[in-house]
């Protein structure tokens, strides 16, 4: 022998060949060829020395894609470690183990592509179509019912306030109150309604009516021969900020405010007859895009995590969990003190696996965010993708952008590096 | 004579469209094509159809890629790679003017010029040229000027198709009383709300001007730019008018607003392919529930027609490729299409009862009549940075201003701001 | 995986007890009967997106876009086999789905094989420069795939790979090995000192000591690889799309030529991935039961 034994160059090498032929060709030649052409303009030709990079960091969609890959990083693999770290334990335990294991892994199956569909539909703001929406909805509408006239207004001398429609003009007694409203079909005016019709207010006393000004041909503010009026509709009498009088409109749509003979009051409708129907949240909008693309990656990513740690979690030897036990420590604190140690290698490739994912993703903000959103969902490889591509694509920015994502995530790799040579020695 | 001739070849194509046994010269039966293009699904099928005749014809087979929205990228790593397809149908006229440039792609051959100038309007001619020479032609084009409506909705008010654009806002104000929404905005796809600018620029502010903006040569904060945004404030600005969620809405989803069940809303504007949404979605039938009318004039504008489409174009000069591009010039591959619906071209010696129902011969004589009136999608006509990328350019700064129609300013110093990014390349 | 921690010491070899008699124990302190409930409820939420998902591709478009898949259970008639039935009878589909194993096989074993091959001499054989070695090839696992696309469509240009099978397979190798060797390293160097170095005391070459103490012992690692892999292979869409050609595209592309372009797709989109999923679990299962194999076989004397 030449050398000491596993001290050998010369024997690493038909090891080591093959991978980093192929390695070099193809992904260390381009991250080359882009650090190169980072350092050009768009075309190519100029060289621009570090004008990309100045530019990318002055990019406020580049800002906000840092600020969002800063919350990936800091919340989606923590979460997907620890959930799956604690459903890996715990599946250890049960006997459908693999099946457990088969449902999670799943979402992994689906390309994500497909996921990403997935969860727009599962977002989608529609209750009719989106599952989140549906059951939002379904839960508030059993706790507050519905009005009865959603989206319903008067058609005009009426102001929108918090409480409901305030009349632009005061009433006082003798006077008679006509309120149109628009917004809402004929079709769907509830059976009893009758015909419209002007009351006629005696002394002391404020009638109205209000019914619905939609008809074909009819004439605006006037009570066409079809129109009917609107029961069921509650009417106050305001007068210095306190309801003094409160009502209900008949089927005729018609209303009384029977004693009403100091000064004049204000008439206001509430609100409750006319607010639309909740219709859940705005999942896909600017503020709670982020957290739901992150929710969907969770829902993949937890299967990668629950295999590799199961794998890890199989290769612990049962001696050391027994010799735990045998010596009195309770199951949490065999889980703290023996079991996580032996995992930690798994747990730190599963999480810095994670992180580089996270760094690096795309598909998903890509497919869930609808176009209105993307920039504020942006993240830096979507916009490393919308630099580079396209006609007029600036590949020496995009470039720069990929060089920067490398660099952002060396310290985690020299980390990860670092450690191992510390347990080795 | 020569329609005899027509007629002729109009039998050959159909006998041959149905796979049979090749009729024609066979001129260069073992030689194969290699065409790249965006259509998938049925409109693949279509156009193999028509890929098939041209095998019939000529002997040479013909191999389709579908690309999809990935078209530039694949493109791009085709000619990169050494191994571009003879012929590819591009929709954006900025990209085929990025490969003339580079010098991927070949100027069209004599004979093709002549049958582009021969069946087509001279200003179909001037999209397919870059820097004066002739590179491309139309080959499936779409009407972007179509206002569709549905006719249960229209008929509820007794409304007719509006003419002008204030006949336009008061017949939105009279549905909206009914409490339907009266238009469905796509929003959370930029590219529609751009179709609705270019229309109403292209009525404001006349043909001219429209040229000027396409190529950047007047500015965004043009008065001109400001009168457009104005008039689309007035229907965008009023809430009670368009849809709620428009931002979150997706084109297709707009169109089902529309005429699916229930309906929450009376008109959606695009073009012609939302006929295709119609039939696939929705169980309303087009020409009798879905009917369009033509985009309205602005303040007294003349018949215009904002026009898309699909452009042929070469990267190699062989004699095959020459013959295929002569074939999609002529009007009867077009015709073979045209009888399977979907399918709208600019060519005016295809005969309008080509078109398989009223609807589609509508809105292709409307092309055709309108001869050099007719402007192309100016968002295609961008660099793909401002006007073809999802969330950035001109598609966020529109969206923004659907968010906040009251910004004109604002939005029109945003757009400026953009374009001089994009253009100024 | 290291198997040394600070409290505990293990001691090679060790035959390892029978799990059986364990989890029993464990099972009744733990009080199995929760545990059990709470991983129900967990599988179910997540099975909902996939449930929605194949209640999908079992109903007509129009259905789909006009109400929720929930509402199947009102109108069970609603359901429908047409978009299976449409797409299995596709030759492309079926063309590009024997396609997806030309490419996915080959792509999972040799990634398998030369990180495996690699790590262990990252791990176990010492070398100059083998820290700087290290990271550099772990740290181009941060490489975005759409950086690469030009400059490798450049190269397979010249060399005539572009738009073959073998292209993809290549593509989809180089960019599997960094994860692959930053796994099976941080495996191997996990593996106790001394199994190793009792091998080199016996005079046994690398090769042998890589073959038969390295590999067995590697199996859940290599099981686990194998799996994720395969599967991100079979699911890619964008190298596929740049770098096969029609004849060679695998199901990801064909699918997508059957999407309707301004149309929605839910029908298409929910038949196609559940057909395509199942080969991916498919391997899952096949391979997830090496997990089970725990504890080192003896192996020293």
């Amino acid at each position: 022998m030449d050398a000491a034994p596993g001290r050998s160059p010369r024997q690493a090498i038909p090891f080591l060949l093959p991978a980093l032929v192929v390695l070099a060709a193809l992904v260390l030649y381009p991250l080359v060829f882009s650090l190169i052409r980072s350092f050009f303009d768009a075309s190519g030709e100029q060289f621009v020395g570090l004008r990309n990079y100045v530019d990318t960091f002055t990019d406020p969609r580049t800002l906000t894609a840092f600020r969002n890959n800063v919350i990936w990083v800091v919340v989606a693999p923590a979460a997907v470690t620890g959930i799956g770290l604690v459903l890996a334990v715990l599946t250890e335990r049960i006997r459908w183990a693999t099946a457990f294991r088969l449902v999670l892994f799943m979402p992994m199956a689906i390309s994500l592509f497909a996921s990403g569909i997935i969860f727009r539909l599962v977002y989608e703001e529609a209750p009719n179509q989106g599952v989140v929406n549906a059951v939002l909805v379904g839960v508030h509408d059993v706790f507050s019912p519905s009005s009865n006239y959603p989206g319903a207004r008067p058609r005009d001398g009426y102001t929108a306030t918090e409480a409901g429609f305030t009349a632009n003009a005061p009433a006082r007694a003798g006077d008679t109150i006509m309120v149109p409203l628009v917004g809402f079909s004929p079709q769907q005016v509830p059976a009893p309604a009758l015909p419209a019709s002007v009351p006629q207010a005696g002394q002391g006393e404020l009638r109205g009516v209000v019914w619905l000004d939609v008809s074909v041909g009819g004439k605006a503010g006037r009570i066409d021969p079809t129109e009917r009026g609107l029961p069921g509709v509650a009417v106050e009498a305001v007068r210095d900020g306190q309801v003094v009088a409160r009502t209900t409109t008949g089927d005729d749509g018609r209303f009384t405010f029977p004693d009403l003979t100091r000064g004049e009051v204000v008439v206001r409708l509430p609100s409750s007859s006319f607010t639309l129907p909740f219709r859940g949240l705005t999942w896909l909008g600017p503020s709670l895009i982020t957290p739901v693309i992150i929710s969907s990656w969770i829902w993949i990513m937890t299967g990668f995590a629950i295999t590799f740690i199961a794998a890890g979690l199989s290769a612990i030897p049962r001696d050391a969990l027994e010799a735990a036990r045998v010596d009195g420590a309770t199951e949490w604190q065999v889980f703290r003190r023996v079991t996580i140690p032996l995992l930690s290698p798994v747990l730190l490739v599963v999480f810095v696996t994670l992180v580089i994912n996270v760094l690096k993703i795309f598909e998903l903000v890509f497919v869930i965010a609808p176009g209105s959103v993307q920039s504020e969902a942006n993240v830096l490889a979507l916009q490393m993708w919308q630099v580079s591509f396209g006609t007029g694509g600036d590949q020496g920015a995009g470039s720069a952008l990929a060089v920067i994502l490398f660099l952002l995530v060396a310290p985690a790799m020299l980390f990860n590096i670092r450690r191992f040579r510390r347990e080795r020695s | 004579m020569r329609k005899q001739w027509i007629a002729l070849l109009a039998l050959t194509a159909a006998a041959c469209s149905g796979g049979a046994a090749g009729t024609g010269s066979q001129e260069f039966k073992g030689q194969s094509v290699e065409v790249v293009g965006p259509w998938t699904g049925d409109e693949q099928k279509s156009f193999e159809k028509v890929m098939a005749a041209f095998t019939s014809k000529t002997g040479a087979e013909v191999k389709y890629t579908p690309a999809g929205d990935e078209l530039p990228t694949v493109l791009q790593t085709r000619i990169s790679g050494g191994t571009p397809p003879n012929v590819a149908l591009v929709a954006q006229p900025g990209l085929v003017a990025q490969f003339a440039r580079a010098g991927s792609l070949k100027p069209v051959n004599a004979e093709v010029e002549k049958a582009v100038t021969e069946h087509n309007a001279a200003v179909w001619k001037k999209f397919g040229s870059v820097d004066g020479k002739l590179y491309g032609f139309t080959f499936k084009t779409a009407n972007k000027s179509a206002f569709w409506y549905s006719d249960k909705a229209f008929q509820q008010v007794g409304a007719t198709p509006p003419a002008t654009w204030d006949d336009l806002v008061k017949t939105s104000k009279a549905i909206s009383e009914t409490g339907l929404a009266a238009v469905a905005v796509g929003g959370a796809d930029g590219w529609t709300l751009t179709d609705w600018f270019e229309n109403v620029y292209l009525r404001t502010a006349g043909p001219d001007n429209y040229d000027k903006l396409a190529k950047h040569e007047i500015a965004w904060t043009d008065p001109t730019v400001r009168k457009a945004l104005e008039e689309l404030a007035k229907l965008w600005g009023d809430s009670t008018l368009i849809a709620s969620g428009a931002l979150q809405t997706e084109f297709p989803k707009s169109v089902i607003n529309v005429f699916g069940e229930p309906p929450s809303a009376a008109m959606v504007f695009e073009a012609d392919f939302v006929a295709s949404v119609i039939s696939t979605n929705t169980k309303a039938k087009v020409g009798q529930d879905a009917k369009f009318f033509p985009f309205p004039s602005v303040a007294g504008s003349k018949d215009a027609v904002v026009a898309g489409g699909d452009m042929a174009v070469q990267f190699k000069d062989d004699k095959v490729t020459t013959e295929l591009m002569k074939f999609l010039a002529s009007p009867e591959s077009g015709q073979i299409w045209a009888e399977l619906g979907g399918f709208l071209s600019p060519n005016k010696d295809i005969k309008p009862t080509a078109y398989p129902d009223d609807v589609t011969q509508d809105l292709a004589k409307r092309i055709v009549d309108a001869g050099d009136n007719v402007r192309f999608d100016m968002s295609d006509l961008a660099p793909a940075a401002f006007g073809g990328t999802k969330g950035a350019g001109e598609w966020k700064d529109l969206q923004d201003f659907l968010a906040d129609p009251g910004n004109v300013d604002g939005i029109m110093q945003r757009l400026e701001a953009d374009a001089a990014k994009a253009y100024g390349k | 995986m290291t198997l040394v921690a600070d409290e505990v010491r293990i001691e090679v070899p060790v035959s390892g007890a029978p799990r059986r008699g364990v989890l029993s124990r464990l099972a009744s302190r733990l009080g199995n009967g929760f545990v059990q409930l709470v991983l129900a409820l967990v599988a179910l939420f997540w099975l909902v997106p996939v449930f929605g998902l194949l209640i999908a591709s079992l109903r007509d478009e129009s259905a789909n876009t006009a109400s929720g898949w929930w509402t199947v259970f009102t109108k069970p008639t609603e359901l429908t086999l047409a978009n299976y039935a449409e797409l299995v009878a596709n030759r492309t589909v079926w063309q590009s789905f024997l396609n997806t194993f030309y490419i996915a096989v080959p792509a999972t074993i040799l990634v398998v094989v030369m990180a495996a091959l690699a790590s262990y001499a990252l791990s176990w054989i010492e070398f100059p420069g083998r820290e700087g070695l290290t990271v550099l090839v772990v740290g181009l696992l941060v490489m975005p795939i759409q950086v690469a696309l030009i400059p490798v469509a450049k190269l397979f240009g010249a060399i005539g790979l572009f738009g073959t099978i073998t292209g993809v397979v290549l593509f989809h190798v180089a960019f599997g090995l960094p994860f692959a060797i930053f796994l099976l390293r941080n495996f191997f160097t996990g593996i106790p000192r001394d199994l190793i170095e009792a091998a080199r005391m016996d005079g046994a070459t690398e090769w042998v000591i890589f073959k038969r103490v390295v590999l067995p012992v590697a199996k859940p690692a290599i099981a686990s690889l194998t799996i994720f892999q395969f599967l991100w292979v079979w699911n890619d869409l964008l190298v596929a799309l740049v770098f096969a050609d029609q004849d060679s595209a695998p199901i990801t592309v064909a699918l997508r030529a059957q999407l309707r372009q301004f149309g929605t797709n839910i029908d298409t989109l929910a038949t196609g991935a559940f057909l395509s999923m199942i080969v991916p679990l498919a391997v899952f299962l096949v391979f997830q039961k090496y997990f089970v194999q725990g504890v080192l076989a003896g192996s020293t004397k």
